[in-house]
């Protein structure tokens, strides 16, 4: 599903942020990114969904070559992902109920399928019944799950998922750590950036490590270290 | 596609009200623009009406009496094709009735009690002359041979009611074309920043809306729309504008004594509203390049 051949990503002059990483996730894995802060964790997902390009190197996405893709067709590339953030990046002037009918809206589907799919991903992530509050009004846990039922009612073929439990206590992490292994589960492949020791240790998924831009492990069912 | 429609109206509609006071100073400047390029175009006309007698570098005119036959006419053009070295014979011109009643109609337009008094079978007919020297002497001899053939009703010379005008004309025309083409230029920079303004505001949503996969033109619409719109309403402003003030100079003009020439500086209603058009047109073009540009150069999330 995704395949990184000698990827490197140099910002600047000299800042390499990833050097000649290769590694593939099969259809439905779920992988863990590991490693300190500026290790290269978040730009392997710019990367991945094209917001950056590498210097060297090729990403492909379901069989196309992100790279060398017409930037015309990048939209169509990302509605087959959705994104997952630290801080949520929710629109703080809609409803839960409109910041999620807004990927839809963006991407022009129909009033009708919008009102259908919405309560299904809210049930989904369980929150049903808050489909009119504002992100102000919801508990952090709350939002994030506003953020993944967000990413995931297109039912994406990938979920890129960075530091998504980086800003919640353990109970609530373990909680989204839940969301994302049902969403994983139903066939979506899972890509998810972090540094929490716990959560990694606890899902026991396949672990690719880097350690400044260089990758130095990829185990399955693998712990943080 | 109904449902997209939607969406860039209903964005542009929020844009404007967010960004009310920006949005105000764009169509303002837009209005004050594009009515000063209105008024270029009226007094222009204005001009030209009361040059249209001396277009192409007529310098001498000699009306003949209404009641000249044609044996007079060919005697008088016979005086003036005999000195070859001072007229120009190639740009002689002679305008028979209907075409000197067609000239009178513009440069009259102004003044409806000469216009009445005019027939096309009482008005005289005309040599226009264009001049080998700029002699101004020579020239007066010249009309002073003109004017002692039979049936000659009178001579006009240009350098005697054409060069003030024609200078005065010259500056008007190239003061409003700077300061329209300045104002432009600030109106669309005005609306380009405004623009720009509403996308920053706007940075997180395009963020989110690209990563959702919406396509570039998708989000460049609803922002497009908008500049438009301010051009487009500015250039109403300005329509506006340049009615009420044609009216006020028609009134203007109409307390003048008839046959002072300042009629000649009425511009008929076509041509005010082909104006108004072509305002409409110039402000919804200006203000789709300055957002198509804001909204192109501020999208890279």
């Amino acid at each position: 599903m995704i395949r990184l051949d000698n990827v490197t990503k140099v910002y600047g002059a000299e800042t390499v942020a990833v050097r000649d990483v290769s590694f593939d996730i099969a259809k439905g894995d779920f992988m863990f990114l590991v490693g300190p802060s500026g290790s290269g964790k978040s730009t392997l997902l710019r990367l991945m969904s094209r917001q950056e390009r590498p210097e060297r190197g090729d990403v492909w996405i379901a069989g196309k070559n992100v790279n060398e893709m017409p930037d015309s067709r990048v939209p169509y590339l990302r509605r087959s992902m959705g994104n997952v953030f630290q801080d949520y990046k929710l629109l703080s002037n809609k409803t839960v109920f409109e910041n999620i009918a807004f990927a839809l809206e963006v991407i022009g589907k129909p009033r009708h399928v919008i009102n259908q799919q919405v309560p299904a991903v809210l049930e989904l992530v369980g929150l049903a019944g808050k489909e009119d509050r504002f992100p102000d009004q919801l508990s952090g846990g709350e939002q994030q799950r506003v953020s993944i039922a967000r990413a995931f009612v297109n039912r994406p073929l990938i979920l890129l998922a960075d530091e998504p439990t980086g800003n919640l206590d353990p109970a609530t992490g373990e909680g989204i750590m839940q969301l994302l292994e049902a969403i994983n589960r139903s066939g979506t492949t899972v890509v998810m950036a972090t540094h929490d020791h716990r959560i990694v240790n606890l899902m026991r998924k396949r672990v690719v490590q880097l350690d400044r831009g260089v990758l130095v492990r990829d185990q399955e069912r693998g712990v943080y270290e | 596609m109904l449902a997209r429609i939607a969406y860039a109206f209903r964005e542009t509609w929020a844009s404007f009200r967010r960004n009310l006071t920006l949005t105000a100073a764009a169509v303002l400047t837009s209005a004050v623009s594009l009515l000063l390029v209105g008024t270029t175009f009226l007094v222009q006309r204005g001009f030209d009406n009361l040059l249209v007698r001396w277009k192409g570098d007529v310098q001498l005119i000699v009306f003949m009496a209404p009641d000249a036959t044609p044996e007079n006419v060919a005697y008088v053009d016979g005086v003036i094709k005999s000195q070859p070295n001072v007229v120009d014979i190639d740009k002689l011109a002679y305008l028979d009735k209907p075409a000197s009643y067609a000239e009178a109609q513009q440069l009259f337009a102004g003044d409806p009690t000469m216009l009445s008094l005019l027939t096309p079978e009482t008005i005289p007919t005309q040599f226009k002359i264009v001049s080998l020297t700029d002699d101004s002497a020579l020239l007066r001899s010249l009309a002073d041979q003109y004017r002692i053939l039979p049936k000659v009703q009178g001579i006009t010379l240009a350098e005697d009611e054409f060069e003030v005008i024609s200078t005065l004309s010259g500056f008007v025309r190239t003061v409003t074309i700077v300061m329209s083409l300045v104002l432009l230029v600030v109106a669309v920079t005005l609306i380009w920043n405004t623009i720009r303004t509403a996308m920053f505001a706007r940075r997180r949503e395009i963020e989110v809306m690209k990563l959702v996969g919406a396509t570039n033109w998708f989000i460049r619409i609803p922002f497009m729309l908008e500049g438009l719109l301010h051009g487009l309403i500015g250039g109403v402003l300005s329509c506006a504008g340049l009615w009420g003030l044609n009216r006020a100079w028609q009134g203007g003009v109409a307390g003048f004594k008839p046959g002072t020439g300042v009629s000649s500086l009425v511009v008929p209603s076509g041509y005010v509203s082909g104006v108004m058009i072509l305002l409409l047109a110039i402000g919804a073009l200006a203000g789709a390049i300055g957002s198509g540009i804001a909204a192109s150069r501020f999208l890279d999330v």
